[in-house]
C-alpha cells in the first residue's frame, strides 16, 4: 500500500495531538486530585503544569498570576493557546479532517466529535465542580480513539506513522513529567515527609503508571523504584523502554529507515545506562535534558526522511 | 395530527409530489401517507436525527465570508423527491446522448474544426472564448474524450417536462452530498424503503474509479489513480476526500506530485516516488501548472500540462473541456448532437437569447423585467439577475453591462421551477428545486440513478446553490409505479 510522505506525515501528527490531549488531561487531573489531598500550607503551586508542558512563554501572554484558575483556564478553556487541550483535539481533527481516505470512518466521527465536546464544554470546565468530568472525558473519548485505531488499522504504513507519534509523543511526556515532577518534589523532600508518597503517587497517576507500579513493585511509592518504573519497566506500556522498543519494531518494516534507527537505538543505549540512585536532583535533570535532545532528533530523523526529503 | 401536510398547497407550479388537485402523486402516494401519518413532533425528530448524523458524519461544505472560512453542517430536508424510473430511463438516454455530442465537439475544437468550417457554430463565439485553451490545441485524450465527468442541471418547467439548463464540464461537484443524502434518509426514515423498490446509488465511487481507469495511458490491472484537490479550504474538499476514500485512490496536493524529465507523472511517498497515471483533477484548470497557466498558482503541478500532452498521464476533466460549458456555447448544444450523432435531442434546452446577436439583444433589453440574465462564464450562481425579482436599479445596471460586453451575456425566460413539500420549521411548505444528474465517460458511460436535488430553503426563492442558502434532498428513482 502506498503512502504519500504528505499524508504520513499528518497521521503522524494526529496521533502526537492525540496522545498529548490525553496525557495533558490526565496530567491537570492528577493534579486536582492531589491538590485536595494536601494541606493549604503545603500546596505546591499550580505553574508546575505550566512548566511541565513547557508553556511558560505561552502563559505570559494569557495571565499575569499562575494561579489555579489562571493555570487550568489556560490548559482547559483557551483553545488558542498552543498548549491547551482543546488546542490539541482542533489539531489531532485538522489531521484527520486531511487524512480520512487512510483512516477508518469511525476515527473521523470519533475525533469529530471529541472536538465538538471540547469545544462546548470547555469554557465551564475550569472551576472546580465540571473540571473533573471534563477531564475524564477528554482522556476516556482519546482511549476510545486509541482503541478503534487498534483495532481497525491495518498492519501498515498508516498504523506504523500513527504508532510512532503515539510513543514518540508518550516518552516526550513521560520524560517532561518526571523531569519537572521530580525536581519539585526534591525540592521539598524532608519538609513535607508526611506528604511525599502522595507527590510520587500522583506522578505515577499523572503517567497512568499507579495501579501497574502497584501491581509490580508494591503499595508503597518511593522516589528511586518510581523513577525506575517508568523509564524501565519492560512490561509497563507507558515506560519509556516500552515506547522506544515500540518505535523500533515501527521503523524495521519503513524503507530508508537508517537514520531514525541509529537515533533510536541512541536513546535505547542511553537509557540502559539510567541509575536512579545515583543521581540526585540536578543530575536527574541533566541526564533527562539529554535524553529529550535524542528523543527530538529521533522525531527530526523521521521527518527528515519520510515527510520532507527532495525526491530528485 | 398531521405536521401540515393537510394544508400542504403547491403555489402554482408544478410539484413532484403532489397534482394540482392537491393529491400525491401515484408514486408518491406510499411516501406521502407515511410521512403524513407519524405521530405528532415525529416528523421533526427525524429532522433532528438528520441533523445529528450529518454532524456526526462530519458531512460539511465551507462557506467563504469576509471574517473567514465557515465549515457549514450540509443542509438537508428529510422528505426524499421521488420520480418514476420509466420517466428517468429517457432522461437517462438523453443525458448520454448530450455528454457524447458535447465530446466530440470539444475534441473537434481543439483538433479539425469542422463544425467552425461548416458554420454550424459561429467560430469567433469558441475561438474568443476565455476557456478556449490554445495550450490544448492539438491534444488527443482517450476514445476522444475530454468531458469525462459531467454534471448537467435539470430543472422541470411549468409543463412538467424536464429541461437541461446548463452543463457543467470542468470540476462539477456535489456527488458526495447524493450519496450522503440516501445513507442519512435510511439512518433516519428506514420504514420508507420496506414499500419502496428504489434504484441504488452508491454504486458511484466503483463506476468513477473505472471511468478513470480505463483512461490510463499504461495497460495495468489496477492503474494508479489519484484525485488531485487544492486542499482543505476548497469548499468541496469534503467531496474530494469522499471520492478518493470510496475509490481507493491517494488524495493529493500539488506539492505531492512532480513531473521528471521525461514527462511521467510521480507521487511522493515514504517508499519513494510512484509513477502516476491518471489523475481526477478537482483544481481549476487556471492553477493546474504554473508553466502553462497562471505562474502565481502554488497549488498546481510544474510540468503537468506538458505530461499530459505528452500522454504520459492523462487527466480528467482534460484541460481544455470548460469550452463546450460556456452559457452562449449551450446554445448551439441540439446543434451539435444533430450534426455529429445524427440523432435529435431526446433532452429539451431552454430557449436561450444570445446577447451578441443584434436582434436578440433588442429584446433582452425590452423585456429585462421578465427573463433571467446571466453571465457567461459565471458558476454558483453568482451575477445573476432574476428580471421579475429584480428591482428598475439593477435592471439598469444590467442594460450597461450587456451594453459594454454583449458576448458575455445571455438570457432566459423566467422559469417555473418546479416544487416539492419540503419540511420548514414546524410545516411542510412547497419550495423550489432543481436536480444535477453525473454523467461519467470513458470507454462506457454512466449516468447516476437521480442527482443531486437541491432546494431553495427561502420561500418564493429561486437560487438553489449551497453557497447562498440551498438545502438538497434525497432524490429516489422508484420502479414499478408510473
Amino acid at each position: 500500500m502506498t503512502m504519500l510522505s504528505r499524508v504520513a506525515e499528518r497521521v503522524y501528527w494526529m496521533a502526537r495531538y492525540l496522545e498529548r490531549a490525553e496525557n495533558a488531561a490526565r496530567l491537570v487531573d492528577a493534579y486536582h486530585h492531589m491538590v485536595m489531598d494536601i494541606p493549604r500550607d503545603s500546596q505546591p503551586g499550580w505553574d508546575i503544569l505550566v512548566r511541565i508542558l513547557a508553556a511558560n512563554p505561552i502563559f505570559g501572554e494569557y495571565f499575569r498570576v499562575p494561579n489555579e484558575q489562571n493555570v487550568v483556564k489556560l490548559l482547559v478553556a483557551e483553545s488558542g493557546a498552543a498548549c491547551s487541550i482543546p488546542y490539541a483535539v482542533h489539531a489531532a481533527r485538522e489531521n484527520v479532517r486531511t487524512t480520512r481516505d487512510v483512516l477508518p470512518d469511525e476515527v473521523w466521527e470519533l475525533v469529530n466529535e471529541l472536538h465538538l465536546y471540547a469545544r462546548e464544554h470547555s469554557g465551564n470546565s475550569v472551576g472546580r465542580r465540571n473540571r473533573q468530568q471534563f477531564l475524564q472525558e477528554i482522556v476516556s473519548r482519546s482511549q476510545v480513539i486509541t482503541g478503534v485505531l487498534n483495532s481497525t488499522l491495518c498492519r501498515d504504513h498508516t498504523y506504523r506513522f500513527v504508532k510512532i507519534g503515539q510513543l514518540l509523543e508518550r516518552a516526550d511526556m513521560t520524560t517532561r513529567i518526571i523531569d519537572v515532577g521530580a525536581a519539585d518534589i526534591l525540592d521539598q523532600e524532608g519538609a513535607h515527609q508526611a506528604i511525599d508518597h502522595l507527590l510520587w503517587g500522583t506522578l505515577l497517576k499523572s503517567l497512568s503508571a499507579l495501579g501497574a507500579y502497584r501491581r509490580m513493585i508494591g503499595p508503597l511509592v518511593e522516589k528511586n523504584a518510581a523513577v525506575d518504573f517508568v523509564f524501565l519497566e519492560p512490561a509497563f506500556p507507558r515506560s519509556l523502554a516500552f515506547c522506544l522498543r515500540g518505535i523500533r519494531e515501527e521503523l524495521s518494516p519503513l524503507s530508508n529507515h537508517t537514520q531514525a534507527l541509529k537515533m533510536v537505538d541512541r536513546a535505547r543505549r542511553k537509557l540502559r545506562r539510567f541509575e536512579s540512585e545515583k543521581y540526585g536532583r540536578d543530575e536527574l535533570h541533566v541526564y533527562i535534558d539529554d535524553l529529550q535532545v535524542v528523543l527530538s532528533q529521533v522525531h527530526a530523523a523521521i521527518s527528515d526522511t519520510w515527510f520532507r526529503f527532495d525526491t530528485r | 395530527m398531521d405536521q401540515g401536510w393537510g394544508d400542504y398547497k403547491a403555489t402554482g407550479f408544478y410539484d413532484e409530489l403532489f397534482t394540482p388537485k392537491g393529491r400525491p402523486r401515484v408514486a408518491a402516494r406510499q411516501a406521502v401517507n407515511m410521512l403524513g401519518g407519524l405521530p405528532d413532533g415525529e416528523l421533526d425528530a427525524r429532522r433532528t436525527a438528520a441533523e445529528v448524523a450529518i454532524r456526526e458524519m462530519g458531512i460539511s461544505f465551507t462557506v467563504y465570508t469576509e471574517g473567514g472560512n465557515i465549515d457549514r453542517a450540509w443542509p438537508f430536508d428529510i422528505i426524499p423527491r421521488i420520480i418514476t424510473e420509466r420517466e428517468w430511463r429517457n432522461v437517462s438516454r438523453g443525458l448520454a446522448q448530450r455528454s457524447r455530442a458535447l465530446n466530440r465537439f470539444i475534441d473537434d475544437i481543439y483538433n479539425r474544426q469542422k463544425i467552425l468550417a461548416d458554420g454550424k457554430v459561429p467560430a469567433d463565439i469558441v475561438l474568443e472564448s476565455p476557456n478556449y485553451k490554445t495550450a490544448c490545441v492539438g491534444a488527443s485524450p482517450r476514445f476522444g474524450v475530454w468531458a469525462h465527468i459531467c454534471g448537467s442541471d435539470l430543472i422541470r418547467n411549468a409543463d412538467g417536462r424536464l429541461y437541461v439548463l446548463e452543463d457543467n464540464l470542468r470540476v462539477p461537484s456535489g456527488v458526495s452530498y447524493m450519496l450522503e443524502n440516501r445513507e442519512i434518509t435510511k439512518r433516519v426514515l428506514p420504514e420508507l424503503f420496506e414499500n419502496y423498490s428504489i434504484l441504488p446509488v452508491d454504486d458511484y465511487p466503483s463506476q468513477l474509479y473505472a471511468t478513470l481507469a480505463s483512461l490510463s495511458p499504461r495497460e495495468r490491472k489496477r492503474p494508479c489513480v489519484v484525485v488531485l484537490t487544492p486542499g482543505i479550504y476548497n469548499s468541496a474538499y469534503f467531496e474530494h476526500a469522499f471520492l478518493a476514500q470510496g475509490m481507493g485512490a491517494e488524495l493529493v496536493e500539488g506539492a505531492d506530485l512532480l513531473v521528471d524529465d521525461e514527462d511521467c507523472v510521480y507521487m511522493r511517498t515514504v517508499d519513494g516516488p510512484i509513477r502516476v497515471d491518471v489523475i481526477y483533477r478537482r483544481i481549476d484548470e487556471e492553477f493546474m501548472d504554473p508553466e502553462a497557466f497562471r505562474e502565481d498558482s502554488v497549488l498546481g503541478v510544474p510540468g503537468l500540462m506538458r505530461a499530459w500532452r505528452a500522454g504520459k498521464v492523462a487527466i480528467a476533466n482534460a484541460p481544455g473541456a470548460g469550452v463546450a460549458d460556456d452559457k452562449v456555447v449551450y446554445a448551439f448544444v441540439p446543434e451539435m448532437i444533430r450534426y455529429y450523432l445524427g440523432e435529435e435531442p431526446l433532452l429539451r434546452s431552454v430557449p436561450t437569447y444570445l446577447c451578441m446577436y443584434d436582434k436578440d439583444r433588442d429584446y433582452v433589453l425590452s423585456h429585462l423585467d421578465e427573463l433571467v440574465v446571466k453571465p457567461a462564464n459565471e458558476s454558483g450562481g453568482y451575477g445573476i439577475m432574476v428580471g421579475p425579482h429584480s428591482d428598475e436599479a439593477t435592471r439598469r445596471r444590467f442594460a450597461k453591462l450587456i451594453e459594454k460586453n454583449p458576448r458575455n451575456y445571455i438570457a432566459q425566460p423566467t422559469l417555473a421551477l418546479s416544487t416539492a413539500p419540503t419540511f420548514i420549521d414546524d410545516s411542510v411548505q412547497p419550495r423550489h428545486l432543481d436536480l444535477r444528474p453525473f454523467i461519467l465517460q470513458g470507454r462506457e458511460t454512466y449516468v447516476t440513478a437521480g442527482g443531486l436535488t437541491r432546494v431553495a430553503m427561502v420561500k418564493g426563492s429561486l437560487v438553489v446553490n449551497s453557497s447562498q442558502g440551498g438545502g438538497s434532498k434525497d432524490t429516489w428513482i422508484v420502479e414499478g409505479k408510473s
